[in-house]
C-alpha cells in the first residue's frame, strides 16, 4: 500500500499548490493557537486528530470565548458537517472490493475539502484498483504538511508579522473558491455553488449556527432537480 | 482555561469532525456512482462548500480575518475571480494576486 506507484503520485499530487493553499492557512492557525494560549503539544493535537481547519479555528474561538464542552461539540459539528456528504460522495468513487471495510474509516480522516478537490479532479484518469492508494498518498500527506505547518507557526510566529499571518489566513479560502470554479463543468453543479453562496448570504440572518447546512442542502437539491437529466460528468 | 480542559476540547472536536466522516463511510456502503442519490449528494456537497467560503469571506466569526475589513475580502474575492478567467484559469497567479491585493487594501491603503 505504502510502496505502491499510485501511492507515491498522490504524494506528488499533493506538493505544490495544494500543500502550499492548505498549509498556509495551517501555519498562521499554529500562531493564533499560540496567542490563544495553547501550548506546543495542544496545538499539534489539534491539527493531527481534527484536520478540517474552519472547525479548528471554532473550537478554538469558543474555548477562548468560555463556551462549555457541549458548546464547543455542536459548534464544530455544524461547521464541519460538509465532511459528511463529501465522505458519502468520495467512497464510492474510490472504492474497490480488495481493501477490506475498516480501512475506509481511517481512509476518511484525511477527507477534507482539498483532498476532495484534488481527488475529484484526477480520479477518472486512475484505474479503479488504484484509487485508494492514490487518495492515501494524497491526503495523507496533505494531513501531515497541515500538522507540521501547525508546528511551524507555533514555533515561529514571533518571528512572522502579523499583517502576513492575516495575508496567510486569507489564501486558503481563496484556494477553496479557485478550486470549487475550476473542477465544474456541470450545470447542476454551477448552479448548487451560487445558490449555496445566495442561500449562506439569506440564512445567515436569519439562522447563523446552521445556515451552512441548511444553504448547502437546500442549494444541491435545487440544482440537483432543476437539471436532473443533465448528463452526469460523475 | 487549564490545559486539561484544552485537550477535552480537542477530544470534543475531534468526535464532532471524525462522526461527519465515519457516518459518511458508512452510509455510503451500498451507494453507486452510477445513482441518483450519488449526484444529488455531490450537489449539496458543493453547496455546502460554497456557503462556507461565502461565510468566510463575507462573515468570519473566528480567527484572524476578523482583523479585515469587508470591503477587502470582497473585492480581492473579485479579483481572483477576474484573474482565474482573464489568465487562462492560472490558479497561482489568482490566488497570488487576491491575496496580495487583499494585503495592499488592509495594510497599505
Amino acid at each position: 500500500m505504502f510502496t505502491s506507484l499510485s501511492f507515491r503520485q498522490g504524494i506528488k499530487h499533493a506538493m505544490g499548490i495544494p500543500a502550499v493553499g492548505l498549509g498556509s492557512s495551517m501555519f498562521a492557525f499554529g500562531a493564533y493557537l499560540k496567542s490563544s494560549g495553547f501550548d506546543l503539544f495542544q496545538s499539534f493535537a489539534s491539527s493531527f486528530f481534527t484536520f478540517a481547519l474552519p472547525g479548528q479555528f471554532v473550537m478554538a474561538e469558543t474555548l477562548v470565548a468560555g463556551g462549555t464542552l457541549l458548546n464547543i461539540f455542536l459548534a464544530v459539528f455544524l461547521t464541519n458537517a460538509r465532511l459528511y456528504p463529501m465522505t458519502v460522495n468520495l467512497i464510492p468513487v474510490i472504492r474497490h472490493p480488495y481493501y477490506p471495510k475498516w480501512k475506509y474509516y481511517i481512509l476518511a480522516h484525511f477527507i477534507a475539502v482539498t483532498a476532495w478537490f484534488n481527488m475529484f479532479a484526477i480520479h477518472k484518469t486512475l484505474p479503479q484498483e488504484e484509487k485508494f492508494d492514490y487518495f492515501l498518498g494524497l491526503g495523507g500527506f496533505l494531513w501531515i504538511n497541515s500538522v507540521l505547518c501547525t508546528v511551524l507557526g507555533f514555533l515561529i510566529s514571533d518571528f512572522v508579522s502579523h499583517k502576513i499571518l492575516v495575508g496567510l489566513v486569507f489564501i486558503n479560502p481563496m484556494y477553496f473558491l479557485v478550486m470549487t470554479i475550476s473542477n465544474l463543468v456541470e450545470k447542476k453543479l454551477i448552479t448548487s455553488i451560487l445558490l449555496g453562496s445566495f442561500f449562506s448570504i439569506l440564512l445567515f440572518y436569519i439562522m447563523p449556527d446552521w445556515s451552512i447546512v441548511i444553504s448547502g442542502l437546500l442549494a444541491g437539491t435545487i440544482g440537483f432537480f432543476i437539471f436532473r437529466k443533465e448528463t452526469n460528468d460523475q | 482555561m487549564t490545559s486539561n480542559y484544552i485537550y477535552l476540547s480537542i477530544l470534543v472536536a475531534t468526535v464532532a469532525t471524525y462522526s461527519c466522516r465515519a457516518f459518511g463511510v458508512f452510509s455510503s456502503r451500498n451507494l453507486s456512482t452510477e445513482s441518483p442519490i450519488f449526484h444529488w449528494i455531490k450537489c449539496v456537497s458543493i453547496g455546502i462548500i460554497s456557503a462556507v467560503i461565502t461565510k468566510i469571506i463575507l462573515f468570519p466569526s473566528v480567527g484572524l480575518l476578523i482583523e479585515s475589513s469587508l470591503a477587502s475580502r470582497v473585492i480581492s474575492t473579485l479579483v481572483a475571480l477576474g484573474v482565474y478567467f482573464l489568465f487562462k484559469k492560472n490558479v497561482i497567479l489568482s490566488i497570488f494576486v487576491s491575496t496580495m491585493t487583499f494585503l495592499l487594501i488592509n495594510f497599505y491603503i
